[in-house]
């Protein structure tokens, strides 16, 4: 009993971890990292997503060619934000921007990594090559208007998490995104050796889209060189989609194989838009654009618009006509009715505590509620009603009440002067923690045991001699 | 399609049929208190939507996707109506306002929170449409207009079902005659047919004021105006009462008019007329002879075409007219001529119940109720206090004076004779044993009288063998029920609309709240952790004592105190609420604040509450179940509760109701009144207290959790020692088992069906007849297979 609690809880405590992408890019070895360097698209989103202080280090000595000095650096700030200049040096050398330098005079300083200076600055001056192949491409007579190119991304994407709760049957997906699902612990294999959903992937479901692709994209880079990917190409390709403009095609000609293999991958993800395979031009979609933003905090869900009204007596109503949507809400939801765009459920104390017992947290459940309201209920702050968000966290909380301490138990004692006297005893060393005279039982400390377990022996002894 | 609609006609029968069977359940339970009665409901009363198995999908919510079909333009209509006859309304969309006003007309409100407010159509909500003069086409018509889907087969059915032979017939008093009125020719014809209602019909050769048509009816024109005449708040709204309502929907119009599908608007505008304004319509009417009236109203209800009972005051020369008006400056709230708008809207007097939240001026309602009949009214209500509260009332707002007014209590009794208001209570009313010969000239007088109007305040307090006496004893042409909380835990609500009538109005807590006219409330459910040792009591024991230890929780007490003194500071007024005595005795004796119980003196009840009232020095007193209703405390605005009635959803709402009377100033803050419930974690406490807030979560309050008050460990209170903790637990424990029982109220009945027995604990003096209590032997009869509801016993 004691020992299955125990077990519950670990599993409990095993949050779904989604790193950033400067999170991401510290995991690299630093020869990855240089060669990342050498494209100005790398160096322009990794220069984006600084810490403002960074970005301001970074600009002052972008044109300066020798290192500088490190308590120079250190002078810029005042004394009272000495915290935030220490962290921002700390991403900048994890991110191996710049490094330490020993001035000629021995003095410690800081030099700009010279691939990520020189690229930098082609990005903010402009020249260099046009980052994305040969530039223009002929008129596409069958080109893609914006709003078809969301649905289609966001089509796409669906049949992942579809496949990913199982609801669209095994063969939706190619083999190697279901690998990578699988490797990244969001599935794993049953006895019939298919991929089911663990309580991560009910984590990554109650994600925003743009957290969800994030998250996906950097496991599917670490099983990137296993394929033969080039993770490099990957990544530099990656950063190149976002800075591309939605609704624009762009042209594969210059890419190498191992580039069309991943393009391939992205067209099934949604994240590009190609008519056909052997069509040599594609178009990005929305959720590549967003992606080198890594994990967004983001109030609301840039890729959805809000279908979700939160009532203070518990309803949940969804304006959606996704079985996928409605197949997440069932997660933590009573499902009562559903019309033909419109599902309605209630949050039960049920409902709640199954979630959780999937490993589900009321703050991720919290999370996918408000960033999925309906944009009628935006107007309100705190936008889910409190009483709602106590509740869901309280029920949360119900779960566990109890604490836990291993001890050991004394009982079938053969008179009632014998538990006295032990009882007493380990009474007077602090370490009794429960006793019944009735029963005759007695629960000690682990670290009382060996005290209490010798004096009994001793007692014991005693008594027969 | 073709094979549901087919399934459905098979069904209807079969649940009818099990419904039935409910009823007589219902039945057998009253019997045990001694209730034999011999008229039944008309059978499509407790008729329910009927639903064949729904497809579910994999959640196991009812699956509709297949049933209905999407309309391209859904976005601008507002509704979903779902074959089990729930209804989910769009507070957001732009035609809310009229949906709004129609669905309160037609369904029963579910939930109405913030977004999506949930009705549902119920055979009695239909039942009161038509009665207020509703077709069953346009309200098929409308619905398929609104909602965002087709409309189910199944509910068209239902509303036909419903529909068609309910509200067709009246029986108007008129000129001091009883006629049998319709619309529908064809309706009386078939009525005509029965032998039983042919014995009722009263001939004449001839007739003064409508001429004898081919068949032997009388025809005659029904006036469309409303009768009500009010004094209009501004000079310029002159119009009709009518005309003041759409004003403030009217700013709203311009603008909307552009996104509303005009089918939806060009109807509206119909059925509003037809509503409001009403048409010259064409009657005819046979007579009746008076004596065989109940005759009468049984055989239609057992014909389903129940009567609608309409008094036509105007006409009335019988009874003498009553000199009383509104003061000119007594103005109603919009709400609250709506509501009477429905009561009076053809020109007579329909009976029926409206539902305003406490403190929303039920009171005012029924003043000019009376005031627009101008006949002879009885009140009756709850307590000696109402009472008192009625009178000072009807002195306010209206012309009324002194001499007009006598009461009927057990305290005051005023001279009747020559008086035109009285004012009693049920229980007085009721009273079947000997009374004084004082008492009893006034009950003859009572019955003697003819009464134009018979107001029935908090009327879904009364058990309805008491209250069936009432309705028999007195005679009244109509009957206009008011109260707050149309919910019973025993569901017999709804046989109020056979009682008096259909529900005439229901208001929306959540708007009047935004308008102003009711505080806005602040809901807490604190909890209060359980002391080891008191915990430690409440496992081992199994007995009521349980009660007194999750009520007598040092914890509950501390929190108690804590709030009471915080609100003190304040300037507030506390009420603190608990239904056990023995605590309410405790903590008041403990805390040196007032408190009033069931023992407690008229007179002294009057004396705390004006002390409550005028008094800096009290700003607490303690009340035990008594002040559940119509205790009138404008002033007090926190409300803590310590101990309540199990899970009765009731009680909670009519005690938040004490403090929902709209407060002067403080409009900048969020809230201006506070609702505490105490409950002790881990104890019945929690499951009880879910339980009572259904009714008003679903009328849009939410509570608010507080696991821990700030502050409370600084404060120095009473009880925070473990040796006190000791002393108060030796003090529980020595309490014995009596103490842990509920104040019982005379005249209350126990609302559990499941028991046959009602234990009571009394002391010798109660069992031998003070305390209102009554010793009277019952005897069961055993009826088989006869489903007889208890509630028709008599008619009037």
């Amino acid at each position: 009993m004691r020992f299955s609690n125990f077990k519950m809880a670990a599993s409990m405590g095993e949050k779904l971890k989604c790193r950033d992408l400067h999170g991401y890019l510290q995991t690299l070895p630093s020869s990855v990292l240089d060669r990342l360097y050498n494209h100005p698209a790398t160096c322009l989103a990794v220069f984006r997503e600084l810490p403002t202080l960074a970005k301001h280090y970074v600009t002052r000595v972008l044109f300066v060619d020798q290192p500088v000095l490190k308590t120079s650096v250190e002078s810029w700030v005042q004394k009272s934000h000495l915290a935030n200049h220490k962290k921002a040096i700390q991403v900048l050398s994890d991110l191996r921007v710049w490094q330490d330098q020993t001035l000629p005079g021995g003095l410690p300083g800081w030099q700009l990594n010279t691939i990520f200076r020189t690229n930098l600055r082609i990005t903010l001056l402009g020249g260099g090559k046009p980052w994305s192949g040969t530039g223009k491409t002929a008129p596409d007579k069958n080109a893609k208007d914006i709003e078809s190119l969301s649905k289609y991304a966001l089509d796409r994407w669906e049949l992942v998490l579809h496949f990913l709760v199982g609801s669209k049957g095994d063969d939706s997906v190619s083999a190697d995104i279901a690998h990578v699902l699988v490797h990244s612990g969001l599935m794993k294999q049953n006895e019939q050796g298919k991929p089911v959903i663990t309580p991560s992937g009910f984590q990554f479901l109650l994600l925003d889209t743009a957290s969800q692709v994030w998250f996906f994209m950097l496991q599917y880079l670490e099983t990137a060189e296993s394929r033969g990917l080039n993770l490099v190409d990957a990544l530099s390709f990656l950063f190149r989609l976002s800075f591309s403009s939605f609704g624009k095609d762009y042209s594969c000609e210059s890419m190498n194989e191992s580039q069309l293999q991943f393009l391939q991958h992205l067209r099934e993800l949604g994240l590009v838009f190609q008519r056909k395979r052997k069509s040599m031009r594609y178009y990005p979609t929305s959720l590549a654009i967003n992606l080198a933003s890594g994990v967004t905090n983001a109030s609301t869900d840039t890729h959805r618009e809000g279908f979700l009204v939160i009532e203070t007596n518990h309803r949940v109503y969804a304006y959606t006509e996704s079985d996928l949507q409605v197949e997440i809400l069932g997660l933590f939801t009573q499902m009562l009715y559903r019309f033909p765009n419109l599902s309605v459920g209630m949050v039960t104390r049920e409902s709640i505590q199954q979630a959780v017992s999937f490993g589900i947290t009321a703050e991720q459940i919290l999370h996918y509620l408000r960033t999925n309201t309906h944009p009628e209920m935006r107007s309100k702050v705190p936008i889910i009603p409190p009483t709602i968000s106590d509740q869901i966290r309280l029920w949360e909380l119900e779960r566990d009440r109890l604490s836990f301490q291993p001890g050991v138990v004394y009982n079938q004692f053969l008179s009632s002067q014998d538990f006295e006297l032990l009882r007493d005893y380990a009474k007077d060393l602090g370490v009794l923690m429960l006793d019944n005279a009735v029963t005759r039982t007695l629960v000690v400390t682990t670290s009382g045991h060996d005290d209490v377990k010798k004096f009994w022996r001793r007692q014991k002894k005693g008594q027969q001699s | 399609m073709m094979g549901k609609r087919e399934r459905k006609n098979g069904d209807g029968s079969k649940g009818k049929n099990s419904k039935r069977t409910k009823v007589a359940n219902i039945d057998q339970d009253e019997d045990s208190l001694g209730v034999d009665g011999t008229v039944e409901l008309p059978e499509s009363a407790s008729r329910h939507v009927e639903e064949q198995v729904t497809e579910e999908d994999e959640f196991g919510a009812k699956d509709y996707r297949q049933l209905l079909q999407l309309k391209l333009d859904h976005k601008s209509r507002p509704l979903w109506l779902a074959p089990d006859g729930h209804i989910f309304l769009e507070s957001f969309s732009p035609v809310y306002k009229r949906a709004h006003d129609f669905l309160i007309a037609i369904s029963e409100p579910v939930c109405r929170p913030e977004h999506i407010h949930e009705y549902k159509l119920t055979a009695y909500s239909l039942y009161a449409a038509v009665s207020v003069g509703l077709q069953t086409s346009d309200i098929i018509e409308y619905l398929r207009r609104l909602s965002k889907t087709s409309i189910p087969d199944g509910i068209i059915e239902f509303i036909k079902l419903c529909t068609l032979s309910y509200g067709k017939l009246k029986l108007v008093l008129k000129h001091n005659r009883y006629f049998v009125e319709s619309t529908h020719p064809d309706v009386l014809q078939r009525l005509l047919k029965d032998p039983v209602v042919q014995q009722c019909r009263l001939r004449e050769d001839v007739d003064e004021d409508g001429q004898e048509t081919k068949e032997g009816f009388l025809v005659s024109k029904l006036s469309g105006q409303s009768a009500l005449k009010l004094n209009q708040p501004n000079a310029n709204s002159t119009g009709t009462p009518g005309s003041s309502a759409s004003q403030d929907g009217a700013e709203q119009n311009g603008e909307e008019k552009t996104e509303i599908p005009s089918d939806i608007y060009d109807f509206y505008q119909k059925i509003d007329r037809e509503d409001e304004e009403g048409e010259e319509l064409q009657t005819v009417s046979f007579e009746v002879r008076q004596e065989e009236i109940e005759n009468l109203q049984r055989r239609c209800i057992e014909l389903e075409f129940p009567l609608l009972a309409e008094y036509d005051f105007r006409n009335d020369t019988h009874n003498p007219d009553l000199n009383i008006d509104l003061k000119p400056t007594t103005v109603l709230r919009p709400y609250q001529e709506k509501s009477l708008r429905k009561m009076f809207g053809n020109g007579r007097a329909r009976s029926g119940v409206i539902v305003l939240p406490c403190g929303a001026g039920k009171t005012l309602v029924g003043v000019t109720a009376a005031c627009t009949i101008r006949k002879r009214c009885l009140v009756l209500c709850t307590s000696g206090v109402a009472v008192e509260q009625w009178r000072s009332q009807f002195k306010m707002w209206s012309t009324v004076d002194d001499s007009m007014i006598c009461r009927f209590t057990s305290d005051a009794k005023d001279k009747p004779m020559g008086c035109s208001i009285s004012i009693s209570t049920y229980s007085m009313v009721a009273h079947t044993t000997k009374r004084s010969w004082e008492a009893e000239q006034v009950m003859k007088w009572l019955r003697q009288q003819e009464w134009g109007l018979m107001l029935l305040d908090e009327v879904h307090t009364i058990p309805a063998k008491q209250f069936r006496r009432v309705l028999t004893v007195v005679q009244a042409h109509c009957k206009l029920g008011l109260t707050a909380t149309l919910v019973r835990e025993d569901d017999k609500i709804a046989d109020l609309n056979f009682l008096i009538g259909p529900k005439l109005y229901e208001a929306n807590w959540m708007e009047l709240q935004r308008m102003n006219f009711i505080a806005r409330v602040q809901c807490a459910e604190v909890w209060c952790p359980m002391t080891p040792e008191f915990y430690r009591e409440y496992l081992g024991i199994r007995t009521r004592k349980q009660l007194l230890l999750y009520v007598m929780n040092p914890n509950k007490f501390r929190a108690c105190q804590f709030l009471v003194r915080f609100h003190e500071q304040q300037n507030d007024k506390v009420i603190v609420f608990s239904d056990n005595v023995f605590a309410l005795k405790h903590y008041a004796i403990a805390m040196d604040k007032p408190y009033i119980y069931g023992p407690t003196s008229q007179g002294e009840r009057l004396q705390i509450l004006q002390n409550f009232q005028h008094n800096p020095l009290v700003n607490t007193i303690f009340i035990s179940k008594v002040g559940d209703n119509s205790f009138d405390l404008p002033e007090a605005n926190v409300l803590i509760q310590i101990s309540s009635h199990g899970g009765s959803r009731r009680q909670e709402a009519q005690r938040l109701g004490r403090i929902l009377r709209a407060k002067k100033g403080g409009a900048a803050e969020e809230y201006n009144a506070f609702f505490y419930t105490l409950v002790s974690q881990d104890t019945q406490e929690m499951y009880y207290s879910m339980k009572r807030q259904r009714f008003l979560v679903n009328q849009g309050y939410s509570f608010k959790i507080i696991t821990k008050l700030a502050g409370i460990d600084e404060s120095n209170l009473k009880y925070s020692s473990r040796q006190e903790q000791q002393q108060l637990l030796q003090q529980v424990l020595c309490a014995s088992d009596l103490d842990a029982e509920e104040e019982k109220l005379p005249g209350e009945s126990n609302t559990k069906s499941s028991s046959q027995y009602v234990r009571r604990v009394g002391s010798m003096s109660s069992m031998s007849g003070a305390d209102d209590q009554v010793y009277v032997e019952y005897q069961s009869k055993s009826r088989k297979g006869q489903a007889q509801h208890p509630l028709f016993k008599k008619f009037r």
